[in-house]
């Protein structure tokens, strides 16, 4: 345990390196940079509202808002896990030559998707000013919602990273899965239209459970309920531990498939 | 983590028991009996243990990745591959101080021996255990982005190897000094030459304050003044009484810079010995050789017609 904290506090600071790199070749010789990061959800916000405004006008207020802040935590865990789940083919070349913990390379994908997440944030609140959101000071509880998201992503990373490794198709099967789970989430449509008896089926959406937790405290202005953040929070501890065993168990075996 | 300090603080590389035990050896030949012959060693602590290491590699030769294969397997009952041991039951140690050089052909396990002991590698059997920190002069240029200049390169390895932002810091202007790039710190590494890369490479593995030092044919990098300069590094370097552990075909390199000599053949050791000794015994070895000449298809014109 004391080697594991040692080896993190030995590497972290490449791992600060690597998050400033990829974050500079992201954006590499384009004009606007990182704005992009904020501007992407935007244009994307409004072709959505535009399109499906009219169609759910009644049972949202502040659609715009709704479909961003939904969309921003559900790209964030499936881009985020979905860069974990490919880290170590696409770093191979690197775990031949250095002696880096591997886990570390899940860490740094999850963790420059989380950042173009919480760069989002601000015109998040832009939206929020211009539509005529209410501020309100459950908004400085976001924090929780995002890292209660983070650490889940983490661990469902590491969780597909120990698997995809080795089976590759993997990442094919996740991506159709992805569009799946998006008509799933109630992200562009009201959680209303579910009939009533299924509607505890979506309640147990962790996906769903991190994205409400977060519109209650910002549209909804009121702490999320109890049973909500419970759900939330096992869900967050149970994933990181399934997936940081998983990974430890399969990680001795990553070098003779990569 | 259960790995924990010994008493003697040796922090293992790796321990790892694996539960198939007898299997994927009984194809090969016996083992020669190594020679060991004794050498003057120095009687210090020992800083590289190295026990019954082997090394398991998938050659994966054109397997197909694909899902009914793998459930296929998976029903088997195991997920086969092309092994390839790459070292078999190497055992030595290394005191403080010492210098040991490892020879033997191309293929041989030279690298594969060298990365398990710096802890790139996992031995899938056996154990390495190594105390004090490493400078690891294996793929010198390996964890470099072609697309950042040498000042973000340096970082960047520099926290790979696991140093601080500080200490690199502290160390920059000698590392850049070294490898003779001050014209070209904020230039990005694609548009340099491979030899200036290989330059900066060297500069940083060899800017730390370390117990062992692993060098990988490093020493022919560079122009013949910048190999005289890495020279002098490692053996100012030595002069310390740091470790070294060596591969190169140079024998000439390996009698001046080593003492004693690990002779590596197919994965296995076949001689462990002072350098001198060693090398003449190795180059015996590759006379006896045959040498396959290749021959010119022999001209077989018919003509067709």
């Amino acid at each position: 345990m004391k080697k594991s904290i040692y080896e993190f506090m030995n590497f972290f600071p490449f791992l600060k390196e690597v998050i400033k790199r990829d974050f500079k070749k992201k954006y590499y010789k384009s004009v606007l940079g990182v704005a992009w990061s904020m501007l992407s959800p935007l244009l994307m916000m409004i072709v959505i509202t535009i399109v499906f405004s009219t169609l759910f006008k009644r049972s949202i207020p502040h659609y715009p808002a709704y479909w961003f802040s939904g969309n921003m935590l559900f790209s964030f865990i499936f881009e985020g896990s979905s860069a974990a789940m490919g880290c170590i083919i696409l770093n191979a070349s690197l775990i031949h030559k250095m002696k880096i913990p591997n886990y570390f390379f899940c860490i740094s994908s999850v963790t420059q998707h989380f950042l173009t997440m919480v760069l989002s944030i601000l015109p998040f609140f832009l939206v929020c000013v211009v539509i005529g959101v209410p501020m309100n000071p459950y908004m400085l509880l976001l924090p929780l919602p995002l890292i209660m998201a983070y650490l889940f992503t983490l661990g469902l990373g590491m969780l597909l990273c120990a698997y995809g490794t080795f089976l590759r198709d993997l990442n094919y099967l996740y991506h159709v899965l992805r569009r799946i789970w998006l008509y799933i989430t109630p992200i562009f449509y009201p959680i209303d239209i579910i009939p009533e008896q299924f509607r505890f089926l979506w309640d147990l959406n962790p996906v769903y459970v991190y994205i409400n937790i977060f519109r209650e405290l910002t549209l909804n202005a009121r702490l999320p309920s109890e049973k909500m953040l419970i759900v939330g929070t096992c869900y967050t501890i149970l994933m990181l531990a399934l997936g940081a065993v998983t990974f430890k168990e399969k990680e001795d075996r990553f070098f003779l498939y990569i | 983590m259960s790995e924990k300090q010994d008493a003697a603080g040796f922090t293992p590389v790796a321990a790892v028991e694996s539960p198939q035990k007898t299997t994927a050896y009984a194809s090969e030949p016996t083992p020669a009996v190594p020679i060991i012959l004794p050498s003057d060693t120095p009687k210090g602590d020992i800083v590289v243990d190295a026990k019954d290491v082997s090394v398991m590699f998938n050659l994966s030769r054109n397997r197909e990745d694909g899902v009914k294969e793998y459930f296929i397997n998976l029903i088997k009952g195991q997920l086969h591959f092309d092994e390839f041991w790459a070292l078999r039951n190497i055992s030595f140690q290394v005191r403080k101080g010492e210098s040991v050089a490892l020879i033997g052909r191309n293929g041989s396990g030279k690298s594969t021996m060298l990365k398990t002991i710096a802890g790139i590698i996992r031995p899938t059997r056996g154990s390495v255990r190594v105390k004090g920190n490493i400078a690891p002069l294996i793929e010198i240029t390996g964890g470099f982005d072609r697309s950042l200049s040498a000042r973000e390169n340096i970082f960047l390895v520099g926290t790979m190897h696991g140093h601080t932002k500080k200490y690199i810091r502290s160390r920059f202007d000698e590392i850049i000094d070294f490898a003779e790039l001050e014209r070209f710190v904020d230039v990005p590494l694609k548009n340099y030459s491979s030899g200036m890369v290989s330059r900066l490479g060297f500069a940083i593995a060899t800017c730390v304050d370390a117990d062992i030092v692993i060098a990988d044919e490093v020493l022919s990098v560079g122009d013949a003044h910048f190999r005289t300069k890495c020279e002098q590094r490692i053996t100012q370097l030595l002069s310390g009484g740091t470790t070294l552990l060596f591969v190169s075909h140079n024998a000439l390199q390996v009698k001046k810079l080593c003492k004693k000599a690990i002779w590596l053949e197919k994965g296995k050791v076949m001689g462990i010995g002072p350098s001198a000794k060693i090398c003449e015994l190795y180059a015996e070895s590759l006379k006896t050789m045959p040498v396959k000449t290749v021959k010119k298809p022999a001209a077989k014109r018919t003509g067709g017609q």
